[in-house]
């Protein structure tokens, strides 16, 4: 462990220099030559999953064309990326809250899942009553609350009984799946519908607003507010400061007299609520009803992005925006050549894979 | 045979695709490399194991195939971890998506396929043991694997030369390099072994099993895997306690249900998953069950 912390006197000051300032001063302080490295990893990234599209009978410029206009080019595609973006972000930022002090949460997935369950539960039951702002409320305070307890339970057993909160969160993750299963199939299956089993749709009081003229509904507004709003948190608040101390050096902190387990549960409750968060806003801005699959694997996409974006807040969401895309133009491939879809978690774990291959320089 | 029976028989046929794979964990956490990636090694031995079985013919080939499968993934996470020092949980997660994406996409030809089942063997003698024997004496061959892995392992890890090397790696790789090893090596090998044996715990659902192949059929086994060998704290023994009780929780999920008990499907599909969960929980002492010194170090640098 590289990172010790300076003595009370001088700790503030150097250790907030120490951060980046955003993307422009990151630019410049990437020297030309790692750049140019990583340009070339991606490039190869790209070679790779055209052979394999190739290997498969597909024309891998006419598989990169349909990606690119199943995500960017179409009317409307870059505003599915962004609304598909929303429940990734808050996932990843979920993984970037715990990682600075320490933790490691691979529970996204549960915690979007039970957010969106919680959501639900609130939703159908108020939507014949109220609709608005305060419906979207109480609606976004249980899935904050939900994903919280998610992530708390892990984070208890992490903290008291030394339980690794990697492979609790993993197996959390199996189990929200199947409550959600079950209330889908059971007590809250749509009586109205014939096809696959989902649980009544979300009045549309409670269903959030679209933004002016767009697709865009308002909880890509939120989740951008969120992202800034943790960035602020990162770096001016104490607790966000905290946070790093204890993920750099945890002895050093307990000297220092801070709360370790405190700030370990907080950023950890923070993460599940902020999942939790994006479970709800993706109910109650695209879904609309609870259905098998309805997160597919958003959570564990979220840990990649947090992990390419360094866990910083703006980098992570730019990492979401990029998985985001990638994803949804797993449908551009599916519908144009017949691939399935899933391929595109080969271009996911590529891109990811590039830096990852060019971590010799990370201490360790 | 009644509803306790078929559960442990299930419990064994089951518990059989965790402990393999778990015992191939074991091995590389031990040297000081967690691999989350065992669910895409899983995967891709069970496709791998699998295919080769439908077009070969041949259940050796297949299990060999399923192996060599789960091992190709294990030398990348190896070379990425060792070598390149790469964050061993986010290179975990790399190697499940990319077995996830592999797996999905030349998988898709073999969706329909159909292949014998793994012959089941009965042990002579052994299996007339009134309620032990069908229990424990007739099943397929990598069933028979699993029994004599463990103590293999156990005796490789605490007896033999190599097991001393592959456990003082796992606590101070510096140490072994000093004294004219090489770590890197080491870790590697026992990374790929690890994912190997992750592959044939693969095909024993695919071939031995469930006898088809479909999508992400692996279903969390891997990650439950990776739990087991914590709730065992690194121990073969242990090991194999845990991989059975998830054979024994999942098959009671099955056996529940074809005896027609009123509970929801879904709430047993989770009783696996919150087995292993409440297993990890018990045993969780603060501080008691340390693992490898160096996969912890591994571990604390992850953010």
């Amino acid at each position: 462990m590289s990172k010790t912390l300076s003595p009370k006197e001088k700790t503030t000051e150097p250790a907030l220099q120490r951060e980046p300032r955003g993307i422009s001063s990151w630019i410049t302080t990437v020297s030309v030559k790692r750049f140019l490295i990583a340009i070339a990893a991606y490039a190869i990234a790209l070679v790779i999953f055209g052979l394999v599209a190739l290997s498969r009978g597909a024309n891998p410029f006419g598989v990169f064309d349909a990606m690119l206009q199943s995500t960017v080019f179409n009317g409307g595609s870059i505003e599915q990326v962004l609304l598909r973006a929303v429940p990734i972000s808050l996932a990843a930022l979920a993984v970037a809250v715990p990682a600075r002090a320490g933790l490691v949460n691979v529970g996204g997935e549960g915690q979007l899942i039970m957010g969106a369950v919680a959501a639900t539960g609130i939703g159908v039951e108020i939507g014949t009553h109220l609709g608005g702002p305060l419906a979207w409320l109480a609606m976004g305070l249980a899935g904050a609350l939900a994903g919280a307890i998610w992530a708390g339970i892990a984070a208890v057993l992490r903290i008291n009984l030394g339980a690794n909160e990697a492979v609790t969160t993993l197996l959390l993750n199996f189990i929200a799946n199947d409550v959600m299963l079950y209330l889908i199939y059971q007590p809250w299956r749509d009586k109205l519908s014939s096809g696959q089993p989902e649980s009544s749709p979300l009045a549309h009081g409670v269903q959030l607003p679209l933004l002016f003229n767009s697709q865009l509904d308002l909880g890509v507004l939120i989740a951008a507010l969120i992202a800034i709003g943790i960035w602020y948190i990162f770096r001016y608040s104490n607790w966000g400061f905290a946070l790093r101390v204890v993920g750099g050096n945890p002895e050093a902190a307990r000297r220092f007299g801070l709360p370790v387990k405190r700030l370990m549960l907080t950023s950890m409750l923070m993460g599940g609520a902020l999942a939790g968060i994006g479970g709800m806003l993706n109910l109650a801005g695209v879904e609309f009803q609870l259905r098998p699959g309805i997160t597919v694997t958003f959570g564990y996409v979220a840990f990649l992005a947090s992990w390419l974006g360094r866990h910083e807040p703006l980098k992570v969401v730019l990492a979401a925006v990029l998985f985001s895309a990638i994803a949804l133009s797993g449908n551009g491939i599916q519908l144009g050549y017949g691939l399935d879809g899933s391929i595109v978690n080969i271009l996911l774990g590529l891109i990811v894979l590039a830096p990852l291959a060019l971590s010799r320089s990370k201490s360790g | 045979m009644n509803g306790i029976e078929q559960a442990l028989v299930g419990g064994v046929e089951g518990g059989t695709a965790i402990l393999i794979p778990a015992l191939g964990e074991l091995i590389g956490e031990r040297a000081g490399v967690i691999n989350l990636g065992v669910e895409g090694c899983m995967l891709s031995g069970a496709l791998g194991a699998f295919a080769l079985t439908a077009v070969t013919g041949s259940a050796l080939i297949g299990i060999l195939g399923g192996f060599v499968s789960g091992a190709v993934w294990g030398a990348a996470h190896g070379y990425l971890t060792v070598v390149r020092r790469a964050d061993q949980l986010a290179s975990g997660l790399v190697i499940w998506f990319l077995a996830l994406g592999v797996t999905s996409v030349f998988g898709t030809g073999y969706v329909n396929d159909s292949i014998n089942l793994l012959p089941i063997i009965a042990i002579p003698g052994l299996s007339k043991i009134p309620w032990l024997g069908p229990i424990l004496f007739r099943h397929d061959i990598l069933v028979y694997l699993g029994y004599i892995l463990v103590p293999l392992i156990t005796w490789i890890l605490f007896r033999t030369n190599v097991g001393l090397l592959l456990r003082a790696t796992g606590e101070r790789p510096e140490v072994v390099a000093v004294a004219g090893n090489r770590p890197v090596l080491i870790q590697i090998s026992a990374v790929t072994i690890g994912a190997g044996l992750a592959g044939i715990g693969g095909a024993q659902l695919s071939v031995g099993y469930v006898g088809n192949w479909f999508n992400d059929m692996t279903n969390g086994y891997g990650f439950i895997a990776v739990a087991v060998v914590l709730f065992a704290a690194w121990n073969p023994i242990r090991v194999l306690i845990g991989a059975y009780l998830f054979g024994v929780a999942l098959a009671a999920a099955s056996v529940l249900q074809a005896h027609g008990v009123a509970v929801n499907q879904y709430l047993l599909d989770a009783l696996p998953y919150l087995t292993t969960l409440i297993a990890l929980v018990a045993v969780a002492r603060k501080g008691s069950n340390r693992g490898p010194e160096a996969l912890s170090r591994a571990l604390s640098d992850t953010s």
